[in-house]
């Protein structure tokens, strides 16, 4: 076990919502701008390589956050229930449903989005100009997730067979039926089709 | 020489889509912007008695909230944004909160109380047939269009319910794969004799079907943003079509047209369902002014699901006659379409698809579309062709093989061809390949030498079946504007009012200007994804419509402005403007090439010239949409700018051919699609990459209408089971073969100048219908004669355990 | 239906140690819920269909994750992914109806979050009781599914008792073929139970799938050396092959003495509340070759006491033919 983990405080963290019960079914945000708790909620996010520091609420998840509050709004919320994959972001370079990881829980990792993959003089991914090269995008709204999984499978396999490429883009929903075009663009950005 | 079309090249907004860098409705933000959420509602009939939302609006951050009174009423049998009197389904939208942030309105929602009162409800279109039947709407479970004539001798279309039920004998019959005879319809045409037909044949089949119907369930939940400024509206919206939706999401703010701003970069799919301004989309618009300040209303996965629209269902039978030399004599089609909550079928176009497949020449259709208390019903991908499809294609497995013929040749004995006629008009159309597609499938396919390899591989308790479908659907209209303008730079600039779900068809359909100017592509530019980009009148992007439509658009805009330029270089060269001809960006003498003007040349002498040569004049045809759109780039250019009055007659049609082979395990039910290819008859392929992905993608819907989706509501309390994803179970990576083929026949209609037809639809079609025809194939011909054929139904049958259509259910098991 | 996707707002308690851990949801009791990988948690209260005070989330706490192996095989924290689970070279090697059972949940990145003990407590699939509905598992008086018109196509065959739901977990039925034990601690201790038993019907808690209780922590599996490279066998078949919850799975291991099966653990899910172990089955091959011809004369056997609701008949063939695989490999 990492000795580094152990010593840390007993408690990483405590976020109190400053939430008020008022019916059976729900609660609400009784003070959401204020509130002595609010300084609590600040974090610092490492997101595409910057420190992003942002309020965040205890339940919030990932998605939100990078939409709402650091305007990345090329990841998109599909369904918000982890059954399309358009929110796919990567978690110290694991993907992840964004929607369904609560931003509390990355305060510790290094989370990459759509807007994080091209490299820094504006160059788009290898992934991104193989699904352009197969004009992979219908829609385009799963599209972004979709970079996501390549971006991650390429990094860990960067010569996957058309299988295995198939089973790490498995968690990715198209509504439009893209599919074969993704997973060419997939073969691509990793040589194998020129 | 064409260098445009049948080439490659990167629509301009794919970069955006790779990036994340494109902006759908709800990536927009504005200083000030509100959240807002939908209540829906928890019953599937009665009426709102009373809403109280006291506490709501006392909750801090809470705004504003907005009702059915805030809108005009919407009697039915409307689909209104928000019901009141009517609450016809669960999930219909009852009101909309506004708040500071989204969990602000959402728990203002639960502070809401509204108090119901409850009607009868029915989610069976056969049940509320039934004598005794309950009814979806009080006043009845039936929608009749009407058509009064009015002034000037326009027809009035109209719609009104009625309450129709059928003896219990016609139910019976319908139940037990008979001909409901004393059954009532409220469509009704035939063509022929049936009786004779029935006569001559050799052959008689009769069987029952079902279908299902199931939601769109678009990627991008539809969202739309809007905000007021300067007395203009400006609407962030999520749709299909560009400039159609202008006047009736104007209507539904009561404004000009001429005040919206409606903006629409890019759409998370629509698959029909978007075509035009959709009922929701009349909240933000007139939220926002009431609140004055810009209200974003983002809708829940579920909320998608209810407002989202879905296929209709339908439970049918159909009779068919075949004579001795396997030509189809007689059709005879009953069709009850499961109406939804807005009660249309597409029974009149599935038996559309009959007359294509068949062209019988005698047949009769009978149909009626019942109201449910279900989702609201509306266009989806081949609406009633591609279902039609998927249930005929193993009955005319069946009808060859009675006379002994191969499966693809009693389909090319049949089908339509350019000299062939359609539907209930029994009218024509621009030309047809769908005997080519055939044979060209079987040779991609190998399809004479699959269809005898044995079914049993050895590959464990698994049995293979081969199967062959068509798919069709009318991809064309007439009669559009096209606009383009030639700039002092030089460039050409394409303005297109087509939108953008996913097709690509507004870009492919621009190479048809640069084609005829023979400008570079990088020369030219697409103007499109906002009204105040000036975009001319365009088709709804649907019907599989926007490749005829508007290449011809574009090209007769551009044909336009290249006889615009032949006069302006006459003009100031001397000669008549047949003199003069175009390449590389000039005009000039066909004798004398150095004599002449360069592109950018000719702009600056059309503002000059002033007139239509600058748009400061233009064409009295053109639609008020395109006369406002050339007012506001008038003066900036060479205008070209045209109606699109080509001549011709004939419905376009889009076919597609396709083949597949599964593997069936008969211990689970499960089977993979081991190969798929299709044909396309389309025309002249444009833009060979994205047609490709096109026949794919319809591809993949084929698997879903073939084995997956379908709606699922419990008739006890009207509860739907299936809103989310995973429910629904819209195909993914895994259910779908990903190493497909297609191709097209490519012969290039004569009635397009660029030669091409639509082909979105028909894919899925052709897609399913192969897929059935497999698994009838591999089950020894067994009918199931559903769409879909889910695992728990194949388990069944190959159990023994009793399943088939009599119960001919829609919506629920 | 009212309908939500907002996270509401709650406190969130984020432990790193164990002790931490038990303290809090000792103290919060059923006020409060434990969160491994959240992959169920987060649709029950973006639902509003459940609601707590807080959240108490497992993750940061180390000691929960990883899988070690013992005198007596494996240890495997609660919080390991499924994707740990599945890429387990160990795991594959010696005890493989797991790593194939984790690899087929979900999808890619649930499994990449999802944690093994999160699969095996997830609360059952049925869409009355998800919906919010007041049926008997919510604590109101009725089940919606088990009548003649429910849409009961994916609930149980086995031990209803006025909940017919399903126990939807792919690795369940793994745990139970391998004989696991589960290891719960409380601030009270630590108390162990056979898998078998962890998983309880509605006949004896209508509430809860399994027997945690509120200040408890499931915080590792036990799989014993008993069966390691045993012959294993694991299939699920769902709609479809990426998301969906089993129709019907199994989870088989074999003990072979040569060619004839000396003892076996068959375990069907999504056919019962909890995982339907068929030792009917298992008595009935003792001692047989592991073949088709035994297969097939047993098959039957492994429906024996199943009863079909309207909808769901289908899974007694199904269940039938799985099971019948499973012995003829």
């Amino acid at each position: 076990m990492n000795p580094q983990l152990t010593r840390r405080r007993f408690i990483k963290g405590v976020i109190f919502s400053g939430a008020a019960v008022t019916t059976g079914t729900g609660y609400y945000l009784a003070n959401a701008q204020t509130g002595q708790s609010a300084a609590e909620r600040l974090v610092t996010l490492n997101v595409n390589g910057r420190s992003r520091p942002v309020d965040v609420l205890p339940s919030e998840t990932l998605a939100y956050t990078l939409r709402y509050k650091l305007d990345l709004t090329g990841t998109k919320i599909g369904c918000n229930r982890g059954e399309c994959g358009a929110c796919t972001v990567l978690l110290d370079g694991v993907p992840n449903y964004s929607c369904s990881v609560l931003t509390q829980n990355v305060k510790d990792r290094a989370v990459t989005s759509v807007e994080g993959v091209r490299s820094a003089n504006g160059t788009l991914h290898a992934v991104q100009q193989a699904f352009v090269a197969e004009n992979a995008p219908q829609c385009g709204f799963c599209t972004a997730g979709q970079v996501m999984s390549a971006v991650a499978l390429l990094n860990s396999n960067p010569r996957p067979t058309r299988d295995e490429a198939l089973q790490a883009m498995s968690g990715n929903l198209c509504r439009c039926g893209a599919y074969e075009h993704y997973l060419n663009g997939v073969m691509r950005a990793s040589g194998q089709i020129v | 020489m064409t260098t445009h079309l049948g080439f490659d090249f990167t629509p301009p907004d794919v970069e955006g889509k790779v990036s994340g860098e494109i902006k759908y409705a709800e990536d927009y933000k504005r200083d000030g912007m509100v959240f807002a959420r939908i209540l829906t509602s928890p019953l599937p009939a009665g009426r709102v008695a009373n809403i109280d939302a006291s506490a709501a609006l006392r909750m801090d951050g809470v705004v504003g909230v907005f009702t059915a009174d805030d809108l005009p009423p919407s009697p039915p049998p409307g689909n209104p944004t928000l019901a009141s009197e009517y609450v016809t389904y669960v999930g219909q939208p009852i009101l909309v909160v506004a708040a500071v942030t989204e969990e602000i309105a959402e728990s203002a929602i639960d502070n809401i109380r509204v108090d119901f009162e409850r009607r009868d409800f029915v989610v069976d279109p056969m049940e509320s047939l039934t004598p005794g039947g309950k009814n979806a709407y009080p006043e009845g479970n039936v929608l009749i269009r009407t058509r009064e004539e009015g002034p000037g001798g326009t027809p009035i279309i109209g719609a009104e319910i009625r309450d129709i039920k059928w003896p219990q004998s016609a139910i019976d019959a319908m139940r037990n794969g008979r001909n409901p005879v004393d059954g009532e319809f409220t469509t009704e045409w035939a063509f022929g004799d049936i009786d004779a037909g029935f006569a001559e044949s050799v052959a008689v089949i009769e069987e029952p079907f079902v279908t299902m119907g199931y939601p769109h369930h678009c990627l991008e939940a539809r969202t739309s943003m809007a905000y007021w400024e300067n007395g203009k509206c400006y609407f962030h919206g999520s749709s299909q079509s560009q400039s159609a939706n202008n006047n009736g999401l104007a209507r539904m703010m009561n404004i000009d047209p001429g005040d919206l701003v409606f903006i629409n970069e890019a759409t998370g799919g629509g698959f029909g369902s978007k075509i035009g301004p959709y009922p929701i989309m009349a909240v933000a618009g007139n939220f926002s002014r009431m609140l004055n300040r810009p209200v974003q209303l983002r809708i829940t996965r579920e909320q998608e699901f209810y407002i989202g629209s879905a296929r209709s269902g339908m439970q049918g039978w159909i009779k068919i006659g075949v004579k001795e030399d396997g030509k189809v004599a007689a059709v005879d089609l009953v069709i009850v379409n499961d109406g939804g909550s807005t009660g249309g079928g597409s029974g009149n176009s599935s038996a559309g698809h009959v007359t294509i497949t068949f062209q019988p020449e005698n047949m009769r259709y009978r149909g009626i579309s019942v109201y449910t208390n279900t989702t609201p019903r509306g266009a989806q991908r081949g609406p009633g062709e591609n279902e039609m499809a998927a249930v005929l294609a193993p009955i005319t497995d069946k009808a060859a093989a009675v006379v002994n013929m191969d499966r693809v040749r009693f389909r090319r004995a049949n089908v339509i061809d350019s000299d062939g006629v359609r539907s209930q008009s029994q009218s024509g159309v621009t030309s047809a390949f769908v005997r080519e597609a055939l044979d060209q499938g079987m040779r991609l396919f190998n399809w004479n030498e699959r269809i005898n390899q044995p079914k049993r591989t050895g590959n464990g308790n698994k049995v293979r079946g081969r199967g062959v479908g068509i798919g069709y659907h009318g991809a064309g209209s007439r009669g559009y504007d096209g606009l383009v303008r030639i700039g002092t730079d030089g460039r050409l600039y394409i303005h297109s009012g087509v939108g953008n779900l996913g097709t690509y068809s507004y870009a492919g359909t621009c190479r048809a200007a640069a084609e005829v100017l023979q400008v570079p592509w990088d020369r030219c530019e697409i103007l499109r994804g906002r009204t105040d980009n000036h975009l001319p009148h365009s088709s709804g992007q649907g019907g599989s419509n926007t490749m005829f439509t508007h290449t011809r658009t574009n090209w007769v805009a551009a044909e336009d402005a290249v006889n615009k330029l032949k006069e302006i270089a006459a003009a100031d060269l001397g000669g008549s403007p047949n003199d003069y001809e175009i390449d590389g960006e000039r005009v000039f003498s066909s004798s004398d090439s150095s004599q002449g003007l360069t592109y950018a040349q000719a702009a600056q002498r059309a503002i000059e010239m002033g007139g239509r040569y600058s748009g400061m004049e233009y064409p009295d045809d053109i639609n008020p949409i395109t006369q406002r759109a050339v007012q506001g780039i008038q003066g900036t250019g060479l205008i070209g700018v045209s109606k699109d009055n080509i001549p011709g007659q004939g419905q376009p049609p889009g076919n597609v051919v396709g083949f597949t082979e599964i593997e069936l395990d008969l211990d689970t039910g499960k089977y993979e699609i081991l190969d798929y290819a299709a044909v396309a008859d389309c025309g002249t392929v444009i833009h060979p990459t994205n047609f490709m992905n096109s026949m794919r993608g319809g591809a993949v819907w084929g698997v879903g209408m073939a084995n997956l989706e379908r709606h699922v509501y419990d008739p006890q309390n009207g509860l739907p089971a299936n809103t989310g994803l995973y429910q629904s179970k819209p195909p993914t990576y895994l259910d779908v073969p990903t190493s497909t083929r297609a191709a097209a026949v490519n012969i290039p209609d004569p009635q397009n100048p660029a030669g091409c037809r639509g082909i979105g639809e028909p894919t899925q079609g052709a897609s399913v219908a192969a897929i059935a025809s497999a698994l009838s194939d591999a089950l020894d011909g067994h009918l199931f004669n559903t769409a879909p054929t889910t695992t728990d139904m194949i388990v069944n049958h190959l159990a023994g355990n009793s399943y088939s259509t009599q119960s001919l259910k829609t919506n629920t098991f | 239906m009212p309908s939500h996707d907002v996270m509401p707002n709650m406190d969130l308690y984020q432990p790193v140690q164990v002790e931490d851990a038990l303290a809090l949801a000792d103290r919060l009791a059923d006020r409060g819920w434990l969160v491994g990988g959240g992959q169920d948690t987060y649709g029950w209260l973006k639902d509003r269909a459940k609601s707590v005070e807080a959240m108490i989330d497992l993750s940061g706490i180390e000691s929960l994750r990883g899988i070690r192996e013992t005198a007596d095989g494996l240890e495997i924290g609660a919080l390991t992914t499924l994707t740990e689970v599945a890429n387990s070279p160990v795991i594959q090697s010696s005890y493989s109806v797991l790593s194939s059972a984790a690899g087929k949940v979900a999808s890619p990145q649930i499994r990449n979050i999802g944690t093994l003990g999160g699969n095996v407590s997830q609360d059952v699939r049925c869409w009355y009781y998800r919906r919010g509905l007041d049926c008997y598992r919510a604590g109101g008086n009725l089940c919606y599914a088990d009548t003649p018109e429910g849409m009961n196509r994916e609930h149980s065959l086995f031990n209803v008792s006025r909940c017919v739901a399903a126990n939807p977990s792919d690795t369940a039925p793994a745990l139970v073929a391998l004989d696991a034990t589960m290891v719960i601690q409380s601030v009270g201790g630590e108390r162990t139970v056979a898998a078998e038993d962890f998983f309880v019907g509605p006949a004896n808690d209508i509430q809860n799938t399994t027997t945690i209780r509120p200040g408890e922590i499931l915080t590792s599996v036990r799989i014993p050396s008993t069966w390691a490279n045993a012959t294993f066998y694991f299939e699920k078949v769902a709609d479809r092959n990426v998301w969906d919850f089993p129709l019907v799975n199994v989870a088989a291991a074999f003990k072979m003495s040569g060619d004839s099966i000396e003892d076996s653990r068959i375990v069907c899910g999504a056919v019962e509340c909890k995982p339907h172990r068929v030792t009917n089955v298992e008595n009935a091959i003792r001692g047989q070759a592991k073949s088709a011809s035994t297969a097939d004369s047993v098959k039957e056997l492994a429906t024996e006491g199943a009863r079909a609701l309207a909808h769901n008949g289908y899974k007694i063939p199904l269940m039938q033919n799985l099971v019948k695989r499973a012995i003829s490999g």
